[in-house]
């Protein structure tokens, strides 16, 4: 097989972070209207979560 | 011809010890899932990650260096490479093993998304299976399992979607078609996160992104995956006839939750190499890609327009639409999977732009979003508050009690392609259609006298005469129906060999 003659492309420094939208684009979604999760349930779930789970989670580099 | 399958990198960790042994952790996981004690059988020959489908092959991977330090620190340890891989092919043909130091499912190749969807959730159930076998060895619910793609302080491990596509298909025409649907196909399949980081450095708490993997993408192309990690990765492992056919090796994609956005990840990937294979993908050529995958994954309003060479500046919902646009032309009733993508495609990203509100079980960013700004509501905290990156995490855990996105789940707010008797059916058989389900059906029927297996043969024991089942070419489903009888129906591998052998000569 001939070797592909793809350019490598080099990108240029540019911000990656994204510039927040003018008012006059409106801006979308930004709070879903289906109500909150249940209560009882997943409320109760969210809270016995450990506040510090992620930061004692180590892993190493996968594929 | 359509042939997929994903390979699924899990997080695993122990709330019992201040730190772990991944290398142990993951093995010994792995393990908790044979009754009988482990047998080498995977073949190794046919993997060469040095091989570039742009027509060269590399001498050394960026990971090379790092696996080699890895391998002589791990040198002490009382067991061999092989014990530490602790391949297994499972009877519905997924492979389950430790592959850099994370237990590792992939599925059986699948042909239609109700398969693969059930495949994938199968991985679940049996890495849980796994887990909850290895917490009775531990005395207690120790061991967690994670199905994400970060750790959040720079270590990334993936969720690989592949595809088996023609050969004759030029590669720079994948390129040219693929890397702008890639790039912005985060916003159906992305499994949002918490935060930013990058490669082995800082994570910054905060604003909410679309991607998992956005962060951790550094190149357009190319053939690593460990580090400089490409939008479309240049691997040439084809696990098939080489002649035929290519793998499509996708690394950019989240491990997702919601089964809707596993088969429109897949079903629409899918379209567009079908679009590739006709010359009908969209022009849509960005300026400078890699630097779109962050922009994108960190405008969760999806406001954001990436420049295109052409001078153009499109929304990520916009590239999409071009796309599908493309799709619906061209592909329109071929199928009923076909239609059914197309529809879902297009109502998604209409509902992407109109009512988000109405994916909430659909798609994993969507969700993950939603369950997090009802939390902060409740609790009045903002996006740096730690606690965020903690649910985050615990969206993914695949434990029915304690995972979030199942919380959900079994709460009837997500949307499902399966169900749990069609996961049952998946965990003791493949798909009946591919060569994964006969692969399967293999282990099944003959397990003493399987010597070494990979994705493409079978190598079995005993005798002069070659003893391989060579399924490197064996993609037609009735084809694949024939040889399975066969294999179901003989008395041993040598016999349904013959009658395969004879059967395949009359053909001729």
């Amino acid at each position: 097989m001939k070797p592909s003659t793809m350019p490598e492309r080099r990108e240029g420094p540019v911000d990656p972070m994204p510039q927040s939208p003018r008012p006059e684009e409106g801006g979308g979604p930004r709070r879903q209207e289906t109500g909150s999760p249940e209560k009882d349930n997943l409320m109760k779930r969210m809270r016995k979560v450990d506040p510090k789970q992620a930061e004692r989670y180590r892993q190493r580099t996968g594929e | 011809m359509r042939l997929f399958g994903i390979e699924t990198e899990y997080g695993i960790t122990r709330d019992d010890v201040p730190e772990i042994d991944p290398v142990v952790e993951s093995m010994e996981l792995v393990r908790a899932h044979l009754e009988a004690s482990f047998e080498r059988r995977w073949d190794y020959a046919g993997e060469d990650p040095h091989e570039d489908a742009r027509g060269f092959r590399v001498s050394g991977l960026q990971q090379d260096r790092e696996e080699d330090d890895f391998a002589t620190r791990d040198a002490h340890r009382p067991f061999s490479f092989h014990d530490m891989k602790s391949d297994l092919v499972l009877p519905n043909g997924a492979r389950f093993y430790n592959d850099h130091t994370h237990p590792e499912y992939s599925t059986p190749e699948c042909r239609t998304l109700k398969d693969l969807v059930a495949h994938d959730r199968t991985g679940e159930r049996i890495l849980l299976r796994a887990a909850q076998r290895r917490n009775k060895v531990l005395g207690g619910e120790h061991v967690r399992l994670y199905k994400n793609n970060t750790d959040f302080h720079g270590h990334s491990y993936g969720c690989h979607d592949n595809y088996l596509v023609a050969r004759s298909i030029p590669f720079p025409n994948l390129v040219a078609g693929l890397v702008p649907f890639l790039v912005s196909r985060q916003v159906i399949a992305g499994a949002g996160k918490v935060g930013t980081e990058a490669q082995e450095s800082g994570y910054v708490p905060g604003p909410y992104q679309l991607s998992q993997r956005a962060d951790f993408m550094e190149a357009e192309l190319g053939v690593d995956t460990m580090h400089n990690r490409p939008i479309l990765n240049t691997r040439d492992e084809p696990h098939a006839d080489r002649m035929k056919y290519r793998r499509l090796h996708l690394i950019i994609g989240d491990a997702n939750m919601c089964e809707y956005a596993t088969a429109l990840k897949v079903g629409t990937t899918q379209l567009v190499l079908d679009l590739i294979e006709r010359g009908a993908a969209p022009d849509c050529e960005l300026d400078q890609p890699v630097t779109a995958v962050k922009q994108l994954s960190r405008d969760p309003d999806l406001k954001t327009v990436v420049k295109l060479v052409n001078g153009q500046k499109l929304s990520a919902v916009d590239i999409q639409e071009s796309y599908y646009e493309a799709a619906s032309r061209m592909l329109s009733g071929i199928d009923e999977e076909t239609d059914w993508l197309l529809r879902e495609w297009s109502e998604t990203l209409s509902l992407l732009s109109r009512d988000r509100s109405r994916l909430v079980g659909k798609l994993d960013w969507v969700t993950k979003q939603w369950l997090l700004e009802s939390f902060m509501r409740e609790e009045r905290i903002g996006w740096d508050d730690p606690w965020l990156t903690s649910l985050d995490l615990e969206y993914h855990n695949i434990h029915p009690d304690q995972g979030l996105y199942l919380g959900l789940e079994a709460e009837g707010k997500a949307w499902r392609m399966t169900t749990d008797e069609a996961i049952e059916e998946a965990i003791r058989n493949g798909p009946t259609d591919t060569r994964g389900g006969l692969r399967g059906l293999c282990v099944q029927r003959f397990p003493g006298q399987i010597k070494s297996m990979q994705w493409e043969r079978i190598q079995f024991t005993g005798g002069i005469r070659s003893r391989n089942l060579d399924m490197g070419d064996l993609f037609d489903p009735q084809e694949v129906r024939r040889c399975a009888h066969i294999f179901q129906t003989a008395g041993s591998p040598s016999e349904a060999l013959a009658a395969w052998s004879h059967r395949k000569d009359r053909a001729i």
